[in-house]
C-alpha cells in the first residue's frame, strides 16, 4: 500500500516535471536562466533559435561572456550596466531594449526583462526573458519615413503659398492697399501656423526614432536671437508687447544653428502667446561658466504650481492655458526639451502664476 | 550683381526664386533637377547655386557629389534650400561642401535676398552663423 502511494507520488512528480519542461520548451519568447554566479543553467528552444546557438554552446557558460549585449549605437554594454547585473544588485526586475549578438555575428534587437530568482530571501539566480523586436523596429522606421516624406510633400506647396504671399506683401508685384496687406498678413500667419505644426510633428518623430541629425557649426547665438526676434516682431507689435534684448560678452559656440533657432523661436513664440496685451518680454544671452545661457522672460500668465512637473511632457497643457487658447498641441515644450538634449544642452524655468515666466536654455560652450 | 543657378523641381517655387533674384538684379539660370544643373554649369560659371535636395532624375546630394562640379567650380557657394531640416540629408550636404542650409517654408523673399547677399559676401567657409 505504502509502495503504491510512493509510486503514485513519484509518477506525479515526474509528470509535473515533464509538464513544466514541455511548458518551458514551448514558450515563444527566449528564456535563459542562470545560477547566482551567472552560469547558464537552462535555455529554451526559442532562445537557441533566435540566437543561433546549440544548447551545449551555452549551458554551464558564464552568461555575460556567452551572450554579448550591444546598445543602440552597437557599442558593447559593460558588465556593470547589463540588465542581469542590475537585476541582481537591485533585487528587482529590469526591462529594456537592446541588442544581442547572434552566433553568426549579426545583431538581434530584443526587448528583455531580467528578474532575479529569489529563494529564501536571497537571489539564487536570474531568469532573462527576451523577445525579437525586429518587426516593431521596422514599423517604427517605416512610420518615421512616412511622416518625413508626408511632411516634406505638405510643406512644398505651403512654401509656395508663403513665398508668393510675401512677394505680394513686400511689393514685388506692385503697390497694395492697407486692407489687402492685412488680408495677405493673415494668409502668412496661417501658413506659419501650419508650418510650425508640421515642423513639430516631424522633429518629434525624428527625436523619438533617434533619427535627428545634428550638424555643429560655429553659431553666434546673439545674432540668432536677434533674427528670431525680428521674425516675431510683427506678432509682438500686434499685442502691444514691448520686447527688450540684451547680450553680454562673446556669444558664439559650436552647435546646430537650425535646432538652436527652433528652440529659441519656440520659447519666444510661447512668451508672446502667453503674455497679455501691453506686457513685456526680455531676452538675454550671456556666458555663465562653461555654458551659454539664453533667458526668455515674460510678464505672462505664468505656470500654475500643479503644472510644474508636467510642463515638458508630451501633450500637456496647463489649465490656465487651456482656458485662454484652444489651438495649442501641448507639444512645443516637449519638443524644445528633446531638441535641447540633442545639443547637449539643458532647459528649465522659473515661474509665478499671473506674474510671468523665465525659461532658460543652456548650451555647452 | 551675381550669377545664380537655381536648382528646384517645384515649378512654382523655382519661378518665385527666379523672380525674387532677378528683382534683386542677379542673373538667374533656372533648372529643375541635378542633371539639368550639371548641363548648365558646363557653359556657365555661377557664383552661387541655390539647391533643393529632393528632386526627380538627380537629387541635390548626387549633384554635390559630381566630379564636374568639384573640378570645374571648386569655389562656388552652394546654398541648400530644403524643407528637410535636421535630417541626415542636410548633414550629408554639409559634408559634401554646402555653404549653408535654409528652410524653404520659413523663408520670406526679403530673407532670401539677405541670405544670398550674405553668402556672396562671406569668404570663409565656416563663419558664425546667425541666420539659418
Amino acid at each position: 500500500m505504502a509502495t503504491n502511494q510512493h509510486d503514485t507520488k513519484m509518477r506525479s512528480a515526474s509528470e509535473e516535471r515533464a509538464q513544466a519542461n514541455a511548458l518551458f520548451n514551448s514558450i515563444g519568447d527566449g528564456i535563459i536562466a542562470t545560477d547566482e554566479f551567472g552560469k547558464i543553467t537552462r535555455v529554451n528552444p526559442a532562445a537557441l533559435h533566435m540566437l543561433g546557438y546549440r544548447e551545449k554552446d551555452l549551458l554551464g557558460k558564464w552568461f555575460p561572456s556567452a551572450i554579448v549585449v550591444l546598445g543602440e549605437q552597437g557599442e558593447p554594454i559593460g558588465l556593470i550596466d547589463r540588465p542581469i547585473t542590475r537585476a541582481f544588485l537591485l533585487g528587482m526586475p529590469i526591462s529594456e531594449r537592446n541588442y544581442f549578438l547572434r552566433k553568426d555575428g549579426s545583431k538581434l534587437p530584443v526587448s528583455v526583462t531580467v528578474s532575479p530568482i529569489i529563494h529564501k530571501g536571497r537571489p539564487t539566480g536570474a531568469v532573462e526573458v527576451f523577445r525579437d523586436v525586429s518587426a516593431e523596429l521596422e514599423i517604427d522606421r517605416m512610420k518615421s519615413e512616412f511622416i518625413s516624406l508626408a511632411s516634406h510633400q505638405l510643406r512644398t506647396p505651403l512654401s509656395a503659398v508663403k513665398t508668393y504671399t510675401h512677394m505680394l506683401l513686400d511689393g514685388y508685384m506692385g503697390e497694395t492697399t492697407p486692407e489687402q496687406r492685412r488680408t495677405l498678413s493673415t494668409i502668412v500667419s496661417a501658413t506659419n501656423r501650419m508650418n510650425e505644426l508640421i515642423s513639430t510633428l516631424l522633429n518629434i518623430t525624428r527625436i523619438e526614432s533617434g533619427n535627428i541629425a545634428v550638424t555643429p557649426k560655429l553659431v553666434n547665438i546673439a545674432k540668432l536671437c536677434d533674427e528670431v526676434l525680428r521674425e516675431h516682431a510683427h506678432a509682438a507689435r500686434d499685442k502691444g508687447i514691448k520686447v527688450a534684448f540684451k547680450s553680454t560678452g562673446a556669444t558664439s559656440t559650436r552647435t546646430d544653428a537650425l535646432i538652436a533657432k527652433e528652440i529659441i523661436s519656440n520659447l519666444i513664440s510661447n512668451a508672446i502667446k502667453y503674455t497679455p496685451e501691453e506686457g513685456t518680454i526680455g531676452v538675454r544671452v550671456g556666458k555663465h561658466g562653461k555654458r551659454l545661457i539664453i533667458c526668455v522672460e515674460d510678464s505672462g500668465i505664468g505656470i500654475p504650481d500643479e503644472a510644474r512637473e508636467k510642463i515638458f511632457t508630451k501633450f500637456f497643457r496647463a489649465a490656465n492655458v487651456v482656458k485662454r487658447e484652444t489651438t495649442g498641441t501641448g507639444l512645443g515644450l516637449y519638443l524644445v526639451k528633446g531638441l535641447a538634449e540633442q545639443l547637449g544642452g539643458d532647459i528649465w524655468f522659473e515661474s509665478e502664476e499671473n506674474k510671468g515666466s523665465s525659461f532658460y536654455f543652456a548650451l555647452p560652450v | 550683381m551675381a550669377k545664380v543657378l537655381v536648382v528646384e523641381d517645384d515649378k512654382d517655387l523655382n519661378t518665385a526664386y527666379t523672380l525674387i533674384l532677378e528683382h534683386d538684379g542677379h542673373q538667374v539660370t533656372p533648372t529643375y533637377n541635378g542633371q539639368e544643373a550639371l548641363k548648365a554649369i558646363k557653359t556657365s560659371d555661377p557664383d552661387l547655386i541655390l539647391l533643393d535636395l529632393l528632386m526627380p532624375v538627380m537629387g541635390g546630394l548626387e549633384f554635390l557629389q559630381n566630379y564636374e562640379l568639384k573640378k570645374k567650380h571648386p569655389n562656388v557657394k552652394v546654398l541648400i534650400f530644403t524643407n528637410m531640416e535636421n535630417s541626415p540629408e542636410v548633414n550629408e550636404a554639409y559634408k559634401l561642401g554646402a555653404h549653408r542650409c535654409i528652410i524653404k517654408s520659413w523663408t520670406a523673399p526679403q530673407n532670401l535676398s539677405r541670405v544670398i547677399k550674405d553668402a556672396l559676401n562671406e569668404s570663409q567657409p565656416e563663419q558664425p552663423e546667425g541666420l539659418a
